[in-house]
């Protein structure tokens, strides 16, 4: 049997549910003392999925300690099936995973569980994006007026804005704490959440829906002075006041860069 | 005597220990790093890269290369490794005579080949491109193995032997591996090591692993076994000074048991070479 084959029977073994190896292969392998080639197929068998499920239970840990092992170990395994790694770092794996989860349960338990799994994905994606350079209040003390009729900023490449439809902040705090999960319950209102990092840490926080919206207007062109007169209706001459706390904390956050593009995770 | 230049005893990086190497300056001669976790566009890992990279020699060690896999080279995979390689600057970089990803799949693991003439010419074909691509030789490591194809006409050992001739790849030497595969597949390790080039040898791997009774699994979640280090005093008699390098991936201890393992492999080499009984 030339390598290939060889090769094309292993992979098929190995990604297949079935522990039993075909005749073909089996008679491939030469068993020793130590091991039979059946035994020794079963460890290679075994540690893939024990490998593959290792590494969502690392990215998800919410979602694990949501589902409980059983259900999560069922969900993991139909996502290796649906979707077999294929990137060259495992890191990637769970990629795909809130997008699995769409067509693998039915609602109720659709919805929040795939804002869960979005959300603790977020947290994988800000570990390692792309470094930049964040606004600072140092540097913006030295601002000129032009620098300031010119500013332009988005969201650093790290910023993921999850627009939340449960009490998926609260499940997951808990979730990481250890303490017993609070019941799923629908918010009276979508909630945005940022999950980012800074100085090396990721973070996170929920908006309140003003502050949001004079984010979103900030990092989609919006100018100071604008952002000001948008407030004005309702903070009238405090307006200017409440954008320059805003943008004072964005900036101590971390959360703003100069130029650059929003990246949204838009709820499906 | 192995290749020139040793660069003495070292461990593989971990971001659990990042910290305290930065704060404490270890008594550590080099690191190795896994290059996949420094593939990535930014954070943690490659802010501690950079920092410890100031302080101690580094060398690159792979696990998704995949030598010997169906597939064509992963072009990209390769550009990245390279622009990483740029950025560590490394004394050399090693993967594993292995293949990681089938035709369809990555599988994400060592997985053994047939030691045949046809695997020789399909990874030695494949040794010659990476080696362009990354203006070196490539380091390649023998592999823990728990199946063997019944094709083989020949030792893992003479299998990188021949490679190392064919390609001018050098060689990372796994002592672990060597006693895992040995005890597995029932097969005499010093055999093993004395079929090695002992002038193609660039580095030594120390590890511990699991023992399941009959058979043994390469866990890298123990101290180091004693038979594993009576095997490396032998290895070291026959190549002489040779890098060293600890590995740990799991169950991972205080820092200072790393740091006291390699002052055991430092004290074994020191009798080996000064003609001491170690």
């Amino acid at each position: 049997m030339s390598l290939i084959i060889q090769q094309a029977a292993l992979e098929a073994y190995l990604t297949d549910e079935s522990t039993l190896p075909s005749d073909v292969l089996l008679e491939q392998i030469r068993s020793s003392t130590a091991l039979s080639a059946l035994e020794g197929l079963k460890i290679y068998h075994n540690a893939y999925r024990a490998r593959l499920l290792t590494v969502l239970r690392e990215d998800f840990p919410a979602l694990y300690h949501w589902m409980g092992e059983e259900s999560f170990e069922q969900l993991a395994m139909a996502y290796i099936a649906a979707w077999p790694p294929r990137h060259f770092s495992i890191r990637w794996l769970g990629e795909k995973l809130p997008e699995f989860i769409g067509c693998y349960v039915a609602e109720p338990q659709l919805s929040p569980m795939r804002e869960l799994a979005k959300l603790e994905w977020a947290f994988t994606l800000a570990f390692d994006a792309q470094d930049a350079e964040a606004l600072s209040l140092e540097r913006m003390s030295s601002f000129s007026a032009e620098d300031w009729i010119s500013l332009s900023v988005s969201l650093t490449p790290s910023t993921r804005w999850l627009p939340l439809q449960y009490n998926t902040l609260e499940l997951w705090k808990t979730a990481k704490s250890g303490d017993r999960l609070p019941s799923i319950t629908r918010l009276p209102a979508n909630q945005d959440c940022l999950v980012w990092r800074h100085d090396l840490v990721c973070q996170y926080r929920s908006l309140e829906p003003e502050e949001a919206s004079a984010l979103k207007f900030f990092i989609e062109g919006g100018s100071f002075a604008e952002l000001c007169e948008l407030l004005l209706p309702e903070h009238a001459e405090q307006a200017p006041l409440q954008a320059a706390t805003w943008l004072k904390q964005w900036v101590s956050e971390g959360l703003l860069m100069r130029v650059g593009g929003i990246e949204e995770v838009v709820s499906e | 005597m192995s290749m020139c230049n040793p660069l003495g005893f070292g461990l593989g990086l971990r971001s659990e220990y990042y910290q305290q190497i930065l704060e404490q300056r270890p008594a550590v001669d080099w690191f190795e790093i896994i290059s996949e976790n420094y593939m990535v566009e930014g954070g943690k890992a490659l802010y501690f890269l950079d920092a410890i990279k100031e302080q101690y020699p580094l060398v690159m060690h792979g696990v998704s290369l995949s030598i010997g896999g169906p597939h064509a080279i992963d072009i990209d995979y390769l550009r990245q490794l390279k622009s990483l390689a740029d950025r560590v600057q490394p004394h050399w970089i090693s993967d594993h005579l292995c293949w990681s990803r089938g035709n369809a799949h990555q599988l994400h693991d060592l997985l053994p080949l047939p030691f045949t003439q046809e695997s020789l010419l399909h990874v030695a074909a494949r040794v010659r491109l990476v080696q362009d691509v990354l203006e070196r030789p490539l380091v390649l490591e023998n592999v823990s193995a728990y199946i063997q194809w019944g094709t083989s006409c020949m030792s893992e050992s003479q299998f990188l032997a021949e490679l190392s001739y064919l390609t001018g790849c050098e060689l990372l030497l796994d002592v672990n591996n060597v006693y895992v595969s040995a005890r597995n597949q029932d097969f005499d390790p010093w055999q093993f090591i004395m079929e090695l080039p002992h002038d193609r040898i660039r580095q030594i791997h120390l590890a511990g692993h699991s023992d399941y009774g009959h058979y043994l699994i390469d866990t890298h979640d123990q101290p180091i076994a004693d038979p594993v280090w009576s095997l490396y005093s032998k290895a070291l008699s026959y190549l002489g000074a040779t890098s060293t390098l600890i590995e740990r991936d799991d169950h991972f201890p205080p820092f200072e048991e790393l740091l006291s393992e390699l002052a055991q492999a430092r004290a074994i080499a020191h009798g080996v070479i000064s003609g001491a009984t170690p």
